[in-house]
């Protein structure tokens, strides 16, 4: 699906812009590009709805004169003069931020695991297959079962990066990815759960994930009689807890929010903030993390970091941009990038957000069953329906759940229909917690991706029954 | 080449064409000799230009030109798609589209007929929503200017730790091709700003946001109080710093405009998009002409509704846009379709076809939704016999399950109603329910109806959309 000159070809496109810039004198410039190609598919009322295939790109570009910057964004190399114009005269409008300028070569760091060749030689035809497998599959482990939505994916895409200071680097990746929505609609009664799995490889948990999928429609079903608000043990799985955690934490943890104080961990460098045997790790190197890169969305060296050391907090997440505005405004004394830029694609400057981010524990952790039996009396929570909605100023959120399991005496007795489930993030994490020992990678609603485990919390969320 | 050079036509500027017509209409031709029922290439090409402030200090502007297009193929009652911003390979990507088109209907299980299309007229034409005041003529010291009449109203007070404003203006430009011989090229355009508002008091650290603007141009932002805008988000965020917990438990929910908006939206207007009924995804599945909800509750769904964030002239399918009947005096009426789903459904094309741009295939999506206004005076009438509730304002968004009918959306701010009166400002309200429940919990809304601020639908693709309605009033609502 890719080019077998595609990074050169893009390398080639970046280098045409480069010479532009330096055409014009420009004091500072640095050049992005990306190139993505794809198969996909869409799954429909237990059938393939669609078949797709295609690509995108395009080259950003972003120049600093006194510290000042602009950005434009040009769909090929023959609108270089076009984005030097647009960009400088942005610049020429924003405020100097004294001591900005871009990365200089430090090197780059050394990742692997980002590129599967079995992915970019895959066919439409093979995804095709793949989406049958899942479909079969499906009916086969509940014959009432059946994929109502989800789609199927591979991708490959190369990306590159130039500036006026040395750098200069590109490279490939590869994805391959799934969501399923099961339903079962028996006797006026339709439950459904979704699950999914991406990858920088091939996936091979397929099968493990249409279980989950069918697993929780199923145990969803014939629900029980609603109890009463109650402020509870809640066992977060992986898939439920992920959402609030990605809507929350990775916002708490940047610095320029820390500076500003728009954080909830704003002043609270050195001290603790969550429970002590917790760790927040951003791994931005990790082994086919599926947001590792050796170079950061401005070309600095990536790296892994501990933000948070057995509960207290030790770092946070800088661009060399916003370290260079926080200490010009006197809002922090010192602060440098931490190879933390992120880039939503060419068409946007970079921000800053973590890359693959962990929780981790220096206690043992344990099986869901074992979560279970330590819980006694609670609530399993597996999804929840408006994460988006938490406030990540305050880490409060409340939320919906229709994957919800009442636990009696360490037994699971059976699923409500519904349930509200309100706290808050920040605040749950300083109390008394046990963490699972399966970690699964999921998605973010602010940045990165977010490898967790179930998450028992003793204390801190309130579940209120429909 | 197929598109054409900036030099020769601007399309973005005026009247013109991006797909060369005699290398297109060919290609698509060569699709039915493949053996295709349908072929059809979109085109969008967005001229858009976003800016930010933080603290009163310019901190992005990024102008942009983006072209895409989709090339979607019917073959054998199956679809093949290709999309590039490689506009010029399109063509040659024919072929082998048709050929997954074929490779998708040769696994349909024999019961299942295939994807037909509902007949539409075949239009030739070219439709432009004009504006009185271009986008693509704003500089950036107006919108400059203009954000920082927000940030001076909302800074005002030392609590206030950070404002951060926003701006997105955008020049959309379409063209569809069709083997139908649908010819169709239209454009509008849309504008918005927004802000988010951060106040701390101690460890008390809280935030307020708003968004205005719509379909149009600059006169839709020139006619809106901006420094009001701001000035409102810093009372709300100050507010908020000393607002408690809402309670919990089933309780009398009045929903403001922006609720009101959010609610319908998630708890009716997904579950009635036919693509998701059509999926064995919707609790209106088979709901056609029954009661659903109470008798107050009218609603529409309305791309035509010019202003509301969500308007266009023309869907992606080429289908004229008109205004949908979703409920009437609580009868489910219809759904918002595209031709798929209509051939299916056996109803008439409602234009409801939307892509989130040049890159994407259309799916069945909502335009501007908003319940009808009822018959109480304004929010003292609605408010006066209840004995415990919350009156709750501001979206934060929300979000449904549309197969098993249940939602959740969250308020920013809100206050407790006690014995008829709005007494403490409370914080972190969301509101759940069922949706075949909770419309008929209706009860009470006010005549005002109108379109609340600009919102973003997520559906796989993000789209703008318009939603509103007046204040509203739901007894026994599931608050957390």
């Amino acid at each position: 699906m890719l080019p077998d000159d595609a990074l050169e070809r893009l390398m080639e496109s970046a280098r045409a812009v480069a010479k532009v810039c330096e055409s014009n004198s420009l004091q500072q410039w640095e050049v992005v590009g990306e190139q993505d190609y794809g198969h996909s598919i869409d799954l429909e009322a237990g059938r393939i709805a669609l078949a797709a295939g295609g690509g995108s790109g395009g080259l950003g570009l972003r120049v600093v004169e006194d510290g000042r910057y602009g950005y434009a964004h040009l769909a090929d190399a023959s609108g270089a003069q076009r984005a030097v114009k647009e960009a400088l005269s942005i610049a020429r409008k924003s405020p100097s931020i004294a001591g900005f300028e871009l990365p200089v070569d430090t090197g780059s760091a050394t990742t692997s695991g980002l590129i599967d060749r079995r992915i970019i030689d895959m066919s439409s035809e093979d995804i095709l297959e793949q989406a049958d497998e899942i479909l079969s599959s499906v009916t086969a482990l509940d014959s009432r079962a059946v994929v109502t939505g989800g789609g199927l994916g591979a991708g490959a895409g190369a990306e590159v990066i130039i500036n006026s200071n040395g750098i200069e680097d590109g490279g490939i990746h590869t994805s391959h990815g799934f969501g399923i929505q099961v339903g079962i609609d028996e006797d006026d009664q339709l439950t459904s759960a979704y699950e999914g799995s991406s990858s920088r490889s091939r996936l091979s948990d397929i099968e493990q994930v249409v279980e989950r999928a069918v697993h929780w429609a199923q145990i969803t079903r014939n629900t029980i009689d609603s109890g009463e608000v109650s402020d509870c043990p809640v066992l977060m799985t992986a898939e439920g807890f992920s959402p609030l955690f990605s809507m929350v934490v990775p916002s708490a943890l940047i610095g320029e929010r820390m500076a500003q104080g728009e954080s909830f961990w704003s002043n609270r460098m050195g001290e603790k903030v969550i429970a002590d045997h917790l760790s927040i790790v951003d791994d931005r190197i990790m082994a086919g993390g599926m947001s590792s890169s050796s170079r950061d969305g401005e070309g600095a060296m990536t790296r892994r970091q501990t933000l948070v050391d057995c509960g207290r907090l030790q770092s946070s997440l800088w661009s060399t941009r916003d370290a260079c505005r926080m200490m010009a405004e006197g809002k922090i004394e010192h602060a440098q990038t931490t190879g933390s830029a992120s880039r939503g694609g060419y068409q946007s400057p970079p921000g800053v957000g973590c890359g693959n981010l962990l929780l981790q524990t220096s206690q043992k952790t344990h099986s869901r069953d074992s979560l279970i039996e330590e819980m006694d009396e609670g609530y399993i929570v597996h999804s929840v329906m408006g994460a988006h909605t938490a406030n990540p100023t305050s880490g409060d959120f409340s939320v919906t759940t229709s994957m919800v399991l009442r636990v009696e005496q360490g037994e699971i007795i059976g699923a409500l229909k519904q349930a509200g489930l309100s706290g808050n993030i920040g605040k749950a994490l300083v109390g008394e917690l046990l963490l699972g020992d399966e970690v699964r990678c999921h998605g973010s609603y602010s940045s990165g991706s977010m490898y967790l485990p179930d998450v028992l919390l003793k204390r801190g969320l309130r579940i209120n029954p429909a | 080449m197929v598109i054409a050079t900036r030099a020769q036509e601007d399309p973005s500027h005026g009247r013109g064409h991006l797909l060369d017509r005699d290398k297109i209409i060919p290609a698509l031709e060569l699709a039915l000799a493949e053996g295709a029922q349908y072929a059809e290439l979109r085109l969008v090409c967005e001229t858009t230009n976003s800016a930010s402030l933080r603290d009163g200090k310019l901190h992005s502007a990024i102008p942009g030109q983006e072209v895409g297009a989709t090339l979607r193929i019917l073959a054998d009652g199956a679809w093949g798609v290709h999309s590039s911003t490689d506009i010029a390979s399109i063509p040659s990507q024919i072929e082998s589209t048709v050929r997954l088109a074929k490779a998708v209907a040769s696994r349909r299980n024999s019961a299942d007929a295939g994807v037909c299309l509902a007949e539409v007229p075949i239009i030739k034409d070219e439709l432009h929503w004009h504006t009185r005041k271009d986008v693509r003529e704003i500089d950036l010291e107006t919108r400059l200017e203009m954000m920082g009449q927000i940030h001076a109203e909302a800074n005002d007070d030392e609590r206030i730790i950070s404002v951060r404003c926003g701006w997105s203006d955008e020049h959309l430009h379409h063209e569809l091709l069709t083997s139908e011989g649908m010819d169709r090229t239209w454009s509008f355009q849309r504008i918005m700003t927004n802000t988010m508002v951060t106040a701390r008091d101690g460890d008390d650290v809280v935030s307020y946001r708003s968004r205005t603007g719509g379909e149009g141009g600059l006169e839709l932002l020139d006619a809106t109080d901006l420094g009001k805008m701001g000035r409102t988000c810093r009372e709300s965020a100050l507010r908020l710093l000393s607002a408690e917990r809402a309670p919990s438990g089933k309780m009398t929910l009045v929903a403001d405009r922006d609720l009101t908006g959010v609610y319908i939206h998630e708890a009716l207007g997904h579950p009635c998009e036919a693509d998701l009924v059509a999926a064995g995804d919707s609790c209106l599945e088979g709901k056609l002409g029954e009661k659903i909800g109470s008798e107050l509750v009218t609603v529409i769904d309305d791309p035509l509704i010019r202003g509301g964030y969500g308007a266009y002239p023309i869907d992606d399918e080429g289908v004229d846009t008109r205004t949908k009947t979703l409920i009437v005096n609580g009868v489910l009426m219809d759904y918002l379709n595209h031709r798929e789903t209509a051939h299916k459904f056996n109803l008439i094309p409602n234009g409801g076809a939307r892509s989130q741009d040049g890159l994407h295939h259309p799916l069945v999506r909502m335009s501007n939704t908003m319940i009808m206004g009822g018959n109480h005076r304004d929010l003292d009438e609605l408010i006066e016999d209840i004995d415990y509730g919350v009156f709750a304002c501001g979206s934060r968004g929300g979000q449904v399950d549309t197969g098993r009918g249940s939602f959740q959306f969250a308020a920013q701010e809100a206050w407790l109603i006690e014995n008829g009166e709005l007494t403490k400002p409370l914080k972190d309200v969301s509101v759940s329910g069922m949706t075949l429940q909770i419309l008929k919990q209706v009860d009470g809304l006010t005549r005002d109806a109108a379109l609340a601020a600009p919102g973003f639908c997520g559906k796989g693709q993000t789209v703008p959309v318009g939603d509103g309605g007046p204040l509203m009033r739901i007894r026994d609502a599931l608050v957390g």
